[in-house]
């Protein structure tokens, strides 16, 4: 029997029972950010990746190119998505979110601040460690001046429910790839995803239960990888579903990429998550190297057992995009298929994709 | 004796065929889909079906393919299109290694093994340029039947230019060109050298590993065939009725389901 959904509040509902009790509440963009220095301020992180909007008034901001995470992130502020929030941090992940925080910051006068996060791209010298551990203080005095000061040890919880959210992650990783975890593709990237607007004091007793309910054999059907930057349109996981096919990993930007690091064994909590940072998966908005990528990518693979890719990338992204060929050329030259899907966010999966997808299952099976 | 049949319901046609235990044809049909898939689909089985003096009752396994396989409630089971095709070619041309199907609606490339399963593919997935439905609008625009196409541009003397494979943007093209007086065979010939473009341009990307065979609708069509072949410089085959090699696929695998 199938287990029934676990029970995830609504993002609009979690946002005004964190208000409730009192936490501040920073709408972030995507991608990679050290959500413990805001958990440490008493601030709840919610991100934004794919609000459910049709653009309307975005794209009169915008260059018709620019991808749809960045389109309606914009959207949701100028509907006034921004009012309930306490501010808006917006990390330096590729050209169009760095345009976005020109946007808010410089030119749409919002009620409430915009801060910035930059993050070191590859190679990694030491000169990049330091810049990066000088971020992280430059974030943390910020919001100190702005929402007033940490109390005593909060930053070490902090890196503490990190790790946590991370072995568990981890473990649900693990388990997926070896086909003993039973939950739907669906439902594993919901409970996952839901740590995009969870405080950590929700998200580890979620992760357990999820862990508890899903231990089990998983479907025998055909197994896959998914790349890219996000698990949506998500009728594309209920159909690999229906398909019995199941998702042998995934190397998404807002998932696996900054989910799984080991923890650090670091005394000082800025040093662990640094160290912590420079061990995250590689990633194209990172700068990783095409090799790291490709070798990372092989890995999966091997390690869960799949016999293809998918690169579900989000139409116009950028270093997404750049990336894609390679990657397919030289998985294909290891014997793995591969398929690239460019998708719109929230729109579905039409008749030909999902030809295309169930194809290539019938491919691998 | 058990006998199969196999359902392509199509963005055009819908095309059934049934096969004996042995794999060897004794029915067929080819009907418009039009706006009701499942009513298609039932009429090109039944017409198959008393082509092959046969009745539902006597099938042991059917599978639909196809854009509207889900609303074949008839057939067990479904399978896409592109393994169909795919089989189908190989099982009337078994040194295919290339399929190029161009259907009502999109276009696919596939390559397959030496025992007809497919290895690789790629397929058009954003608009019908380039495709059965695009040749279908010109050819009403220039007030032609599909009949008569490949004749037209086959006989051409030369070709125009035609710079976008766009339905909407190519039938303005076509209109004007009809406005200037170009004669209605170089269009219709520079209408299929865009398709053939289009699709070429797809194949290669796949990689093109002989023998090529040519399925769908549009391999009736003699002019894009031709410009196909001289464009990718290979020869192409083509089956006696290359619309119903999806649905032959799909008995080959109903066949093999029910074993």
């Amino acid at each position: 029997m199938t287990a029934q959904p676990l029970a995830i509040p609504s993002r609009s509902h979690y946002l005004t029972a964190q208000k409730e009790r009192g936490r501040k509440v920073l709408g972030v963009f995507p991608a990679q950010y050290p959500r413990e220095i805001l958990w440490a301020h008493d601030i709840a992180p919610m991100e934004i990746w794919d609000p459910p909007l049709e653009p309307g008034s975005a794209p009169a901001h915008l260059q018709p190119y620019i991808c749809a995470v960045v389109r309606q992130g914009l959207e949701l502020v100028l509907r006034g998505g921004a009012a309930r929030l306490d501010g808006l941090l917006v990390p330096h992940t590729c050209d169009s979110l760095q345009n976005l925080a020109s946007l808010l910051n410089d030119y749409l006068e919002l009620p409430v601040p915009v801060l910035f996060f930059y993050h070191p791209k590859e190679p990694f010298r030491d000169s990049a460690r330091a810049y990066y551990r000088r971020q992280l203080t430059i974030l943390d005095q910020k919001l100190a001046a702005r929402f007033g000061p940490r109390r005593e040890g909060a930053l070490e919880q902090a890196v503490a429910w990190g790790q946590r959210v991370a072995e568990l992650a981890g473990r649900t990783y693990d388990l997926r790839a070896r086909g003993q975890l039973s939950a739907p593709a669906l439902e594993f990237y919901r409970v996952l995803r839901a740590g995009e607007f969870l405080h950590p004091e929700d998200h580890i007793p979620l992760l357990e239960e999820f862990l508890a309910v899903h231990q089990g054999p998983a479907p025998a059907g055909p197994v896959v990888l998914l790349s890219g930057v996000l698990p949506n349109p998500k009728e594309l996981l209920s159909l690999l579903d229906q398909q019995g096919a199941r998702v042998g990993h995934d190397d998404f930007l807002g998932l696996s990429r900054r989910l799984l690091f080991p923890a650090s064994q670091a005394a000082d909590p800025f040093d662990a998550l640094c160290e912590q940072y420079f061990a995250l998966p590689p990633c194209s908005t990172r700068g990783s190297a095409l090799s790291q990528r490709l070798d990372w990518l092989k890995g999966l693979a091997q390690a869960s057992g799949a016999r293809g890719v998918i690169f579900y990338v989000v139409k116009f992204c950028e270093p997404e995009l750049f990336d894609v060929p390679p990657l397919m050329a030289g998985l294909k030259e290891q014997g793995l298929a591969t398929m690239s899907l460019e998708v719109e966010l929230n729109q579905g999966v039409s008749g030909q994709i999902a030809t295309r997808v169930e194809a290539f299952l019938e491919m691998l099976s | 004796m058990p006998f199969y049949a196999g359902i392509d319901v199509g963005s055009l046609s819908s095309d059934a065929v049934i096969i004996d235990q042995e794999g060897r044809m004794l029915g067929s049909a080819i009907t418009e889909t039009g706006a009701h898939s499942t009513q298609a689909a039932e009429k090109a089985l039944d017409l198959a079906l008393a082509q092959a003096g046969l009745s539902r009752g006597d099938l042991a396994f059917s599978v639909a393919t196809g854009y509207g396989r889900v609303s074949v409630p008839m057939a067990q089971k479904t399978i896409t299109e592109i393994s169909c095709h795919g089989l189908g070619a190989h099982a009337i041309f078994p040194n295919t290694r290339t399929v190029i199907d161009i259907g009502g609606q999109d276009s696919k490339a596939i390559s397959l093994d030496e025992r007809g399963k497919v290895v690789d593919f790629v397929m058009n997935d954003k608009c019908a340029a380039g495709t059965g439905r695009f040749l279908e609008v010109m050819a009403g625009k220039l007030g032609l039947t599909l009949d008569d196409l490949g004749r037209l541009s086959l006989a051409a003397a030369g070709e125009v230019s035609i710079s976008s494979v766009c339905t909407v943007f190519a039938e303005s093209e076509v209109v004007s060109l009809v406005a200037r007086n170009h004669p209605r065979e170089q269009i219709v010939r520079g209408l299929h050298r865009a398709i053939v473009n289009r699709v070429a341009a797809m194949v290669g990307g796949l990689g093109v590993k002989e023998a090529v065979t040519m399925s769908g609708g549009v391999a009736k069509n003699a002019g894009v065939v031709a410009l196909m072949a001289e464009r990718l410089g290979i020869n192409i085959q083509v089956p006696p009725e290359p619309q119903i090699v999806g649905a032959l696929g799909a008995a080959l695998l109903a066949r093999r389901q029910a074993g």
